[in-house]
């Protein structure tokens, strides 16, 4: 038997289904968000663990020159080294009878026999090597699929300039390299375009002609806490063999980002389900006051009969309670949609072998309690009066509500101007401050949620127009394998379609200032350069000077230097050791991450040499960079030809779907908390002055000339609210981009003026949507029915 | 004060035939008009008498086009207004009809003046507010509020409302019945004196079969039927009659 109490919320539910199906989707939202961030978040953590579990993800990594294996031994010695392992590693050219163009990759030696090893390859399809066999190697899959190579098939991997042949037995896949990236500047992960080669030690050895001799040691640790210390000493022991980088595993580019991505997913699981849950139980707060309002007598009438004031709170709990559980059924379904979409999307950036999707019952019963919880909360304020009504007194007409001079009045000239829909206008406003309050500021917020989610997409398209419109400017990047002098230049330059030619130098340092330290590459560029420019934020080109150097302002920061301060560098590649110590000529901020950039004399210097290059780029004819792939096919100090089409494609091909992603998300968040904020509102607005509006319509007013009384208020609520929403935008993106400001990246602060005029024409839009659902209760007000009785 | 025009010269301004509405509520009809024929002459008050439930509000409510027959049809000088659309209704009670009722729907957030301001802003032909609310005997309290008023001058105030836009017709539905006798009076002499002044033509309904000898003619309903239309010789004074 269902209580009489029972079927009253079950009626009033319904009877207001277009206002409760508001609140609901408000609570959908809100829950979907929690279910699916929540499950994304321990998803990517239960799958990193496990993979890095599995498959031995070391604690930390030092690159050197050459190491021979008997010191890996005094390594191990270390005071908390559990294990330590010595690899080669190389980038290498790939060529392959299917490769249209040659690709770049590294190797990475493995021990002849499958055994568990730090930074082990998950063998995905395939098989690993034969015993004795020298070159056969298993290739990252991603780049296998993406290129249509195929077990069975010869690759052409280049090391130190000799061609070698290896037949691929396997595809595979490495903790080490769950986000591939090539080079620090690269935007998106490029697994498709690097590829991994694990090959055998004696193969490695053979290419490198590094026999009983390592170039990069992996090791684990008992506890990961110690990774510096043991980084410092492993340092200072290896030293003599010349030490490029050491890095511990929470530094380890691919693992950074992944564990930055699932940190982020973390706080978001808890921010956005807050917002949408906190606006439902405003919603929620305000309808339910109106609704105790509204029948104080029949809950007097209640008492009189003998319910009590606990079965009276319930009863207007249980109505919020219908609502929020409505929103979170739906929340159940919409939410595990989600998340398995957002898994496959973040397999594009990933590369995860073995997928770790689960349900997870906990997140679900969690969902569902904070969704109970945020409805309750809006609740409890109207549940309390409810009881608190004393069932005599209930009987009395309410106290009837008052007129009252505004602000305006008190400028006569004006105020006579208004017409008197406006003037109604402005004195329910003023009277009703907190409903009109709340309208401005779920606009103000549904607004500035747009701007902030189209910032994104003007941010990452900005950066893209900056980095390949403006700062790399050349056609074609032809990468080379060992430095070589002016010569290079001109070869290039003599090549077909080619109109101009520039020289690079990339280096890695050690640079010191006192006890700071950093590792950072120098680009070593040409003062007249035309193709490839430094530009600051403002983007204003800067000059590179005569022999000072320039950092980036991260890098200087982290160097504690500014100009006119002498830092030393000390190179982490080739056979010149010695320090030189240089003056910072000026600090310029930028978006990518920390470098240093000379002009490619100044550095060619510091490398002892008179000039020297490790890169050309090249501007060629209109449309015909990609012939230079064959013209320096066979040059065998070519590393690799980057196009800028090609990057630019790669770019945007695996950014257009998460932009994509964006912009909808924030279109349909900020639209759901829109519309069913001022829905609701509006309605209850409606619900009070039915009889104004219904003798309004007696007098002759048509449905139009009545919805504007409501409308007007809403667009007037909505234009204050959009002016404050676009500062609230412009603060939020850029807290958020100080929030983000990360080592290797920073946020550009660029709103696109097309992002204020869509945000303003969405807002206005939801409104225009909200106020079309009151216009079809507007035109079903019956007349006669509203004002046969007192109210 | 002594009306000296003979009502039955008048034009006709209301001609109602055979008038039927029902309401159908599931397997029930209840018919509250069973074919009203009647006429309405301008300038003339015409009260009309009625138990409760008799029909008297559908009636009015009907030829104030706020609400559609079952069928029959109610001219409106030679316009039938039975095949009006919504928004032909809307049109037509905006410059043709003002309406009282017996509770004062008065927009509690605008001033005694707004109030009226309102009605004028939306008609042809006007009056101005200000003399409006001296018709009713009430320009000292325009800037009042509703609620700073009594229930008498909230009606009054109704009434300015009503006659400010200047309507051909003004209807009123027991526009005495939530007053005490004394208000009632004023009230009932306000309407008069309207009628007269501007010769609006006045519909007033009542249960109080003394008001009845102030109007031209009286009409009394039963169950939906117009059963007596009463022609009064010369119309009384309110302060002649006692109730
Ligand atoms: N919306 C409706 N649904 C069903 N029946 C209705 C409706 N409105 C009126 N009625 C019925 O129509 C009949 C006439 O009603 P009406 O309101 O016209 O009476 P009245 O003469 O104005 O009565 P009173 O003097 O009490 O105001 C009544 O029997 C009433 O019950
Ligand atoms: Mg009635």
């Amino acid at each position: 038997m269902i209580s009489p109490l029972t079927k009253k919320t079950l009626r009033t539910l319904y009877r207001n289904r277009g206002q409760v199906l508001a609140v609901a989707a408000v609570v959908l939202c809100g829950t979907a968000c929690y279910i699916a961030l929540s499950s994304c978040h321990r998803n990517l953590m239960l799958t990193r663990d496990t993979y890095y579990a599995e498959n031995r993800f070391a604690d930390f990594e030092i690159q050197l020159e050459r190491a021979p294996e008997s010191v890996l031994f005094r390594v191990q010695e270390i005071p908390g080294v559990r294990q330590v392992r010595g690899r080669i590693t190389e980038e290498v050219k790939l060529e392959a009878p299917g490769l249209d163009e040659a690709k770049t990759g590294r190797i990475v030696s493995m021990p002849e026999t499958r055994r568990s090893v730090i930074n082990n390859v998950v063998l995905t399809q395939g098989r690993y090597f034969d015993t004795g066999a020298v070159n056969e190697v298993i290739l990252s899959e991603r780049f296998a699929q993406a290129n249509g190579l195929g077990i069975g098939e010869s690759l052409y991997a280049t090391i130190d300039g000799r061609k070698h042949t290896l037949k691929i037995v396997g595809l595979g896949a490495s903790p080490e390299y769950v986000y591939i990236i090539r080079s620090m500047t690269s935007l998106v992960p490029e697994p498709e375009r690097f590829a991994i080669l694990w090959v055998p030690e004696k193969f490695a050895e053979d290419a490198k002609n590094m026999q009983a001799a390592c170039n990069n040691i992996v090791g684990t640790l008992d506890d990961p806490e110690s990774a510096e210390r043991v980084l410092d000493a492993a340092a200072d022991l290896l030293k003599p063999y010349g030490v490029y980088a050491k890095t511990s595993r929470e530094h380890q580019v691919s693992n950074r980002f992944i564990s930055d991505e699932i940190k982020g997913l973390g706080v978001q699981a808890r921010v956005l389900p807050t917002i949408f849950l906190g606006v439902a139980a405003l919603v929620i707060f305000i309808v339910l006051n109106r609704m105790v309002r509204n029948e104080r007598t029949q809950i007097g009438l209640l008492k009189a009969y003998g319910h009590g004031n606990l079965t009276i709170a319930l009863h207007y709990m249980q109505y919020a309670l219908a609502q929020s559980l409505i929103g979170a059924a739906g929340g159940f379904i919409v939410g595990q949609w989600l998340a398995s979409g957002m898994i496959r999307l973040y397999v594009r950036f990933y590369t995860f072998p073995i997928l770790r999707a689960r349900m997870y019952p906990d997140v679900l019963v969690e969902s569902m309690g904070i969704a109970v919880f945020f409805s309750l909360l809006g609740a409890v304020l109207a549940a309390y009066r409810a009881a608190r009504i004393h069932p005599a007194e209930s009987m009395r007409p309410g106290a009837p509500q008052r007129g009252r001079r505004t602000f305006f009045e008190r400028y006569p000239a004006l105020w006579r101007r208004l017409s008197f829909t406006w003037k109604m206008i402005v004195r329910n406003v003023s009277r009703n401050g907190f409903r009109a309050g709340l309208n401005v500021f779920v606009v103000m917020i549904s607004t500035a949620q747009l701007i902030v989610g189209f910032y994104a997409i003007d941010a990452i398209t900005y950066v893209i127009d900056f980095q390949y419109k403006m700062t790399q400017r050349q056609d074609a990047t032809v990468s080379l394998f060992f430095e070589r002098g002016k010569d290079a230049l001109l070869e290039t330059a003599r090549l077909p379609h080619v109109r101009e030619v520039e020289p690079l130098l990339q280096y890695p340092f050690e640079m010191r200032n006192g006890w700071h330290k950093k590792d950072a590459v120098i680009v070593g560029m040409s003062r007249e350069g035309n193709l490839q420019r430094l530009l600051d934020t403002e983007d204003r080109p800067v000059d590179v000077g005569e022999s000072g150097l320039v950092l980036s302002s991260a890098l200087a920061r982290s160097l504690h230097v500014g100009a006119g301060d002498e830092v030393e560098l000390k190179p982490l590649m080739g056979k010149v050791t010695k320090e030189k110590r240089v003056p910072v000529s000026r600090v310029v901020e930028q978006y990518f991450g920390m470098s240093g950039y000379m002009n490619i004399e100044a550095l060619s210097r510091v490398l002892d040499e008179p000039y020297t290059m490790n890169a050309v780029l090249v501007r060629t004819d209109r449309g015909t960079a990609s012939s230079l792939h064959d013209e320096v096919k066979d040059v065998p100090v070519v590393a690799s030809v980057e196009l800028r089409e090609d990057a630019l494609k790669n770019l945007q091909d695996t950014l257009a779907t998460s932009m994509r992603i964006m912009g909808v998300t924030s279109i349909v968040f900020a639209g759901v908390i829109a519309f069913s904020i001022i829905y609701n509102v509006t309605m209850v607005s409606l619900g009070e002055r039915e009889r104004e509006l219904a003798s309004l319509r007696v007098l002759g007013f048509t449905q139009r000339e009545v919805g504007a009384i409501l409308f007007n208020e809403n667009f007037l609520t909505g234009a204050l609210g959009v002016l404050l929403g676009i500062p609230a935008g412009m603060a939020m993106v850029w807290g958020m981009m100080h929030a983000f400001d990360m080592e290797l990246f920073r946020f550009p602060f660029y709103i696109a003026p097309r992002t204020y005029v869509i945000s303003t024409a969405l807002t206005v839009t939801f409104i225009v949507f909200a106020n079309l659902a009151v216009r079809w209760k507007i035109n079903r007000l019956d007349m006669v029915e509203t004002l046969k009785s007192r109210d | 004060m002594g009306i000296a025009q003979d009502i039955t010269q008048q034009p006709i301004i209301y001609r109602v035939v055979d008038l039927v509405k029902e309401y159908r509520m599931g397997e029930v009809t209840v018919a509250a008009l069973r074919g009203i024929t009647l006429d309405v002459r301008e300038g003339e008050f015409l009260v009309i008498l009625g138990h409760s439930g008799s029909g008297k509000s559908t009636l009015l409510n009907i030829m104030g086009g706020l609400d559609t027959p079952t069928s029959g049809q109610v001219f409106y000088c030679d316009q039938e207004l039975t095949g009006y659309t919504e928004r032909q209704l809307t049109e037509y009670r905006r410059h043709h009809i003002g309406f009282v009722f017996q509770f004062y729907n008065l927009m509690p957030s605008l001033t005694a003046r707004e109030n009226v301001e309102m009605a004028t802003e939306i008609s042809e032909h006007p009056l101005d507010p200000a003399e409006a609310l001296g018709l009713v005997g009430l320009q000292s309290r325009e800037d009042h509020f509703p609620s700073q008023l009594s229930g008498g001058e909230q009606q009054r105030v109704a009434i300015a409302r009503a006659v400010a836009k200047g309507p051909h017709i003004l209807l009123c539905d027991e526009p005495t019945g939530a007053l005490d006798v004394a208000t009632g009076k004023i009230v009932l002499q306000v309407l008069a004196d309207v009628n007269v002044r501007t010769r609006t033509t006045l519909v007033v309904i009542t249960h109080n079969a003394v008001i009845g000898e102030l109007a031209d003619r009286v009409v009394r309903m039963q169950d939906g039927h117009v059963v007596e239309i009463k022609v009064n010789a010369a119309r009384k004074n309110v302060d002649q009659v006692e109730w």
